[in-house]
């Protein structure tokens, strides 16, 4: 059930200039939020940003003991940095849980799956690495950026996680191995290790490479992916990525997890 | 005070004079979470075609101030399947179904229509005569007023329905296309449609939309909208209009209708707030209310112009 609510911000954490998570209270959608789904926010005062904006649902917590959800943001136009500026307590307009999360149910205990995020794409994912955690579901996390500053350390990540690795890189080497996070998941799975599925979010260029090197692994994959859209249920058709079977995929109702199979990355 | 919102566009009644726009309301059943289909005056659903339409490759949209621009291409279900598969649930719900349709060629226009012929559960047919974003069809009959009569008496034969002409604002006067519409056998015209316009990503140099120029929509176009409701409104007094271009609000929908509108569809807003349309109906009956309108149709046509000076003077 999608609702379409006021929802008062419970706390912004600011990481660095462009980097925060805006907390949200929870409403009807926290709970009902998977992995990889999406809320549609109304930031601003209507005409700039006109749209809302969409945001992965990044985890399902609580603050200072009121239930709510979180956004993890950065800051790159009009929209997000109008939501950077709420004060706490403002009640904004979302519009959720939304699309296709990602494909967890028919996990077992002794799969091993890799998280791959690229930047602000670590956001869905640290929902699924909680839900993860939960369930006992052994899980890698591979994380790159530009530099430290687009990787976002986040200690509840390694907690979820356990016992498992967190792997960085960065392209300039500011932080883990120097060279693209694809690089770091292609040398784990060259190493021999296995895993049932790959999940990712990040830049194009790292789902187009990480597409092709699933492809030639054999390995499934399920992509969080990001389109500009209009509405977030279906009516605009705004976010279509074009598809292997010829047809348009529209992203925010037959995705925002889809495989990577799914697309024609050549004409991306 | 029971206030009467229901409203007349010749023989197309509807329960109140709020509509959507087609291309901004899906099928209708992709809102009906969000809102009583039920409720709505009516529903102009997404353009349909003769054959399903996969639309243009994207980028497809992008936003700009107090709007958006959009190249969607028409993608469309096409109107064999609208026809079975998403009419009959719209009718369960209630709906007051508008089919808006379009074609390559008047052929295809009026095959489309064909298919709908009589059929008593749709309300009227929308001629679709000003979309901006194919290459073909769409906007060269709302740009040439000969090819927009010969389109609209083609089809008008093949149904008994009620026949709406949407109009394209891009052209130098509105009024010669409506009058050509209206010669055709139009019995209520629509306007606007989308404002074509360009927006450039300047790192790239690129237009941020794959068709290179888009509609433009959202609260950015409602004054040209309203003036040209206005001027169509003084030329053609006796042709039911629907108004529509930004209308957000109560103010905008009486804004439209004091202008000459006899109803309106709600487009882009419903893309930021699905609940839009519900929220609208129950705002303009407090609206009538508070002001003492009994009925909403009063309303229509009822601006109040200045005279305007012969000649400026030093």
């Amino acid at each position: 059930m999608v609702v379409n609510e006021a929802l008062r911000i419970l706390r912004t954490v600011r990481y660095d200039a462009a980097h925060f998570s805006v907390f949200l209270q929870a409403g009807s959608i926290a709970a009902a939020a998977k992995p990889g789904q999406f809320v549609m926010v109304q930031a601003g005062d209507g005409l700039r940003p006109y749209l809302r904006r969409a945001f992965s649902v990044a985890d399902v917590t609580t603050v200072a003991g009121v239930p709510g959800f979180e956004l993890v943001v950065r800051a790159v136009g009009v929209g997000t940095e109008a939501l950077g500026r709420f004060a706490e307590g403002t009640p904004i307009p979302v519009l959720g849980p939304l699309g296709v999360p990602f494909p967890l149910d028919d996990l077992k205990q002794t799969d091993r799956v890799a998280l791959v995020a690229g930047g602000i794409g670590l956001a869905p994912l640290v929902l699924l690495s909680r839900r993860l955690a939960e369930r006992g579901i052994p899980a890698d996390l591979f994380y790159g950026g530009r530099n430290e500053s687009e990787v976002l350390k986040r200690p509840d990540f390694e907690r979820f996680l356990g016992a498992h690795r967190c792997r960085y890189a960065t392209d300039d080497g500011s932080l883990g191995k120097k060279g693209r996070v694809t690089d770091i998941l292609g040398s784990a799975l060259e190493a021999g290790t296995s895993y049932r599925r790959v999940y990712a979010c990040g830049p194009l260029p790292m789902f187009r490479t990480l597409a092709a090197m699933l492809e030639a692994a054999g390995v499934e994959g399920s992509f969080a992916l990001e389109s500009e859209m209009a509405c977030g249920f279906g009516v605009c058709l705004g976010c279509v990525l074009p598809g292997r079977d010829g047809r348009f995929h529209t992203i925010c109702t037959e995705g925002p997890c889809l495989p990577p199979t799914a697309i024609d990355w050549s004409r991306v | 005070m029971s206030v009467d919102l229901s409203v007349h566009l010749g023989r197309l009644r509807l329960r109140n004079p709020i509509a959507t726009a087609s291309g901004t309301f899906g099928y209708g059943l992709e809102f009906a979470e969000f809102v009583d289909l039920g409720a709505i005056g009516a529903i102009s659903v997404k353009g349909l075609s003769l054959r399903p339409c996969l639309g243009n490759p994207p980028p497809r949209i992008c936003e700009t101030d107090a709007g958006m621009l959009n190249a969607i291409g028409l993608q469309n279900v096409g109107i064999d399947e609208f026809l079975d598969g998403k009419l009959p649930k719209l009718v369960e719900k209630g709906a007051t179904v508008i089919a808006n349709v379009w074609g390559d060629t008047e052929a295809e226009y009026r095959a489309v229509v064909e298919r709908i012929g009589d059929d008593p559960r749709v309300a009227a047919v929308e001629l679709n005569v000003s979309c901006p974003n194919v290459v073909k069809g769409g906007m060269v009959f709302g740009n040439d007023p000969a090819a927009l009569h010969a389109l609209v008496a083609a089809v008008r034969s093949a149904t008994r329905l009620p026949l709406v002409v949407k109009l394209s604002p891009n052209v130098t006067d509105i009024v010669t296309a409506a009058r050509a519409a209206v010669d055709g056998g139009a019995d209520v015209l629509s306007l606007i449609n989308t404002l074509v316009g360009l927006s450039i990503d300047v790192e790239t140099r690129e237009p941020k939309i794959g068709f290179t120029t888009g509609g433009l929509s959202g609260p950015a176009i409602r004054p040209v909208a309203l003036r040209m409701v206005w001027e169509v409104r003084k030329a053609l007094p006796n042709v039911p209009i629907f108004g529509i271009g930004g209308i957000e609000t109560v103010e905008h929908v009486l804004e439209f209708l004091i202008a000459g509108a006899n109803a309106v569809q709600v487009g882009t807003a419903n893309f930021r707030d699905p609940g839009v349309c519900g929220r609208l109906v129950r705002d303009l009956e407090v609206w009538c209310e508070r002001h003492g309108v009994a009925r909403v149709a009063e309303l229509s046509g009822t601006l109040k112009t200045r005279p305007r000076p012969e000649k400026a003077y030093a």
